[in-house]
């Protein structure tokens, strides 16, 4: 499901050259829920960003649900994402001009359903989740564990390959943080998403089936 | 997608209702200046009605001191001695109402039924060939006329139109101010100057018997003539009133004069609309880069989950394409008003262009406004924006 061959990514400013990623190869195959861990500022977003065809690598071949990348402007890269791709952050990213199941809905309207099958479809989405009776509060309006299940209830919206995490659970505490943990390895057995989840806990990368671990922008082995 | 921008609008009513509310009274002053705008251009594009190149004018006032035989004659030597300069094609007179003179007599009467009100101008029989008039229908005033049984008259277009429409009234006789025969019909007198809005005029043979005074001659000059020649006609006038109380003056000079009064005031108005236009321009501008750069999480976001770097150009710019689109919508119903309600008594027309002229100039400004923050917001990585905040 995604293939990552020699990937370098380099970072060049006008002082300093920062080597963020340094030669990953990775595989992973479809229903796999991998974890990476390792310390701050080592490339887990970076590598998460690459895998998620938000950046481009320096170098290295990128191989995600069967398609090689190769151009990263344009409308098909958007698409692409739009339609294989879920991403879920630390920090949320929902729009706090509009409600909760418009912010579900969000997707669809870049991939043009119709506004009643995108009603039916996000209602389901928030269902899932367990937020149906929230739709139409604001973002300001929720918990943060209630903003991480509407963020995942709008990358499963449109019925993703492949779901990308970056620190889902880093500004959760424990038992909102084990919430959201519970929905992912649920949507990974039951529809067997594919999950790339960046973390910091221990605990929750025990969940999962396979840890990857980061050092300075490379694998540890 | 406009739906989506219409939610986006109204969830942040607050913020949008002062762009609103700017852009709704720049509307409005567009809207008034254009509309005067308009009504100005209108009439100067209706036909003046006479030439003024190469003519000039001569104000010798009026000569009541004179008995109305020595006064004929006085004129007679003038029109004479003038006619022998070289560098003078044709001598005309006329009364009091001269082009750009400020003077107006007008009359109205009722005419089998019809109110007839027009103003007039008294004038001698070259007058019209002098001034090169253009006659529509009918013939110009002949010396003959000046004993002819009836009185002759020739009125304008505009006359024409409004009293007798469709009518063929040459040799008709009128009544105003005593029984009028038309001989002849006249495109157009602005005698105000090209800016003079087209009304009912008629000119009147002067017949001598009466109380007309001709107190202006009109010059049809060579085009070699130059200012020095203005000495060879004082010098003639001089010699033949035997006083110096008159006044040369140069028809394109007047009209220029005329024409600056209502010049000035359209540039100056719409220079302040251009000002406007650019504070306008430059405010929103900072308020779209501003607001544009607080939502770059969101630009981030719309990236990853699917939009296109056009799609979020499009978005930016529609969202404030459709604020600006509904602050014009309020403002038309107001500004619509003026014409419904004929709250001015002007032609229609004048305010609907002035409505679809100042909707297009603010759609483009905005546009404009709007267009660049949001490329810029395009070009924004949407792993940086993500990673912000
Ligand atoms: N846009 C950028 N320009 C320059 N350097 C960058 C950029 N983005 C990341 N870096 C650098 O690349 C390295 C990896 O960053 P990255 O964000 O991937 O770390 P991380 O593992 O996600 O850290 P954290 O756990 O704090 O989120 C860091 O040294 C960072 O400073
Ligand atoms: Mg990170």
């Amino acid at each position: 499901m995604i293939e990552l061959q020699n990937v370098n990514k380099v970072y060049r400013t006008k002082t300093i050259e920062t080597t963020a990623l340094n030669d990953i190869n990775l595989s992973v195959p479809a229903g796999e829920f991998l974890s990476i861990m390792g310390p701050s500022g080592c490339g887990k977003s970076t590598l998460l960003n690459i895998i998620g065809l938000l950046d481009e690598p320096s170098n290295g071949s990128v191989n995600i649900a069967g398609t090689s990348v190769t151009s990263y402007n344009g409308k098909k890269i958007a698409s692409f994402r739009n339609e294989k791709l879920g991403f879920i952050f630390q920090s949320f990213h929902l729009i706090p001009d509009l409600s909760v199941v418009d912010n579900v809905e969000l997707p669809l309207l870049y991939r043009k359903v119709g506004s009643k099958q995108r009603r039916m479809m996000a209602e389901a989405a928030l269902e899932s989740v367990g937020l149906k009776n929230r739709m139409s509060h604001y973002p300001n309006q929720l918990s943060g564990g209630q903003k991480q299940r509407v963020a995942i209830a709008r990358a499963i919206v449109g019925n993703p390959d492949i779901i990308l995490a970056d620190e889902p659970t880093g500004n959760l505490d424990s038992v909102m943080g084990n919430e959201v943990m519970d929905i992912l390895t649920g949507l990974n057995s039951n529809n067997n998403t594919t999950i790339v989840m960046v973390t910091h806990d221990e605990n929750m990368a025990k969940k999962t089936h396979k840890l990857m671990r980061l050092y300075d922008g490379a694998q540890v082995k | 997608m406009i739906k989506h921008i219409f939610k986006l609008i109204w969830n942040k009513k607050g913020a949008n209702f002062l762009v609103l509310l700017e852009i709704f009274l720049a509307f409005l002053v567009l809207f008034a200046v254009l509309s005067f705008v308009f009504y100005n251009l209108d009439r100067l594009s209706n036909p003046l009605g006479f030439e003024i190149e190469n003519r000039k004018y001569v104000l010798f006032g009026d000569l009541e001191e004179m008995d109305s035989l020595t006064r004929v004659q006085s004129l007679d030597l003038m029109k004479r001695s003038l006619e022998d300069l070289d560098l003078v094609e044709q001598v005309a007179f006329s009364n009091d109402v001269r082009p750009f003179g400020g003077s107006n007599y007008c009359h109205g009467n009722d005419d089998m039924g019809y109110h007839i009100e027009a103003c007039y101008g008294v004038v001698d029989h070259n007058f019209i060939e002098t001034n090169g008039m253009n006659i529509i229908a009918g013939r110009g005033f002949l010396e003959e006329d000046v004993t002819a049984a009836f009185e002759p008259i020739i009125p304008n277009k505009h006359f024409m139109d409004e009293f007798y429409p469709g009518q063929d009234m040459i040799d008709s006789i009128i009544q105003f101010q005593g029984e009028k025969q038309i001989i002849g019909v006249i495109e157009a007198y602005k005698y105000n100057g090209e800016f003079e809005e087209s009304d009912n005029r008629a000119l009147l043979l002067d017949r001598s018997e009466d109380d007309y005074v001709l107190t202006t001659a009109f010059l049809k000059l060579d085009p070699s003539a130059d200012i020095s020649f203005e000495e060879e006609i004082s010098n003639t006038v001089q010699s033949v009133l035997k006083t110096s109380s008159f006044v040369i003056q140069d028809a394109p000079l007047l009209s220029k004069r005329a024409n600056l009064e209502t010049w000035i005031p359209m540039v100056a108005l719409l220079s302040i609309c251009a000002f406007l236009c650019i504070n306008i321009a430059l405010g929103l501008f900072g308020v779209l880069s501003y607001s544009i750069s607080k939502r770059k999480g969101e630009v981030g976001l719309r990236r990853a989950i699917g939009a296109s770097g056009s799609s979020i150009i499009q978005q930016f710019t529609m969202e404030i394409v459709l604020l600006a689109s509904l602050a014009i919508l309020a403002g038309i119903l107001f500004a619509a008003q003026v014409p419904i309600l004929d709250l001015i008594d002007v032609e229609d027309n004048i305010f609907y262009r002035g409505i679809i002229y100042a909707a297009i100039i603010i759609l483009v400004v905005v546009t404009l406004c709007a267009l660049y923050p949001s490329i810029q917001a395009s070009r924004i990585h949407p792993a940086t924006a993500l990673h912000e905040d």
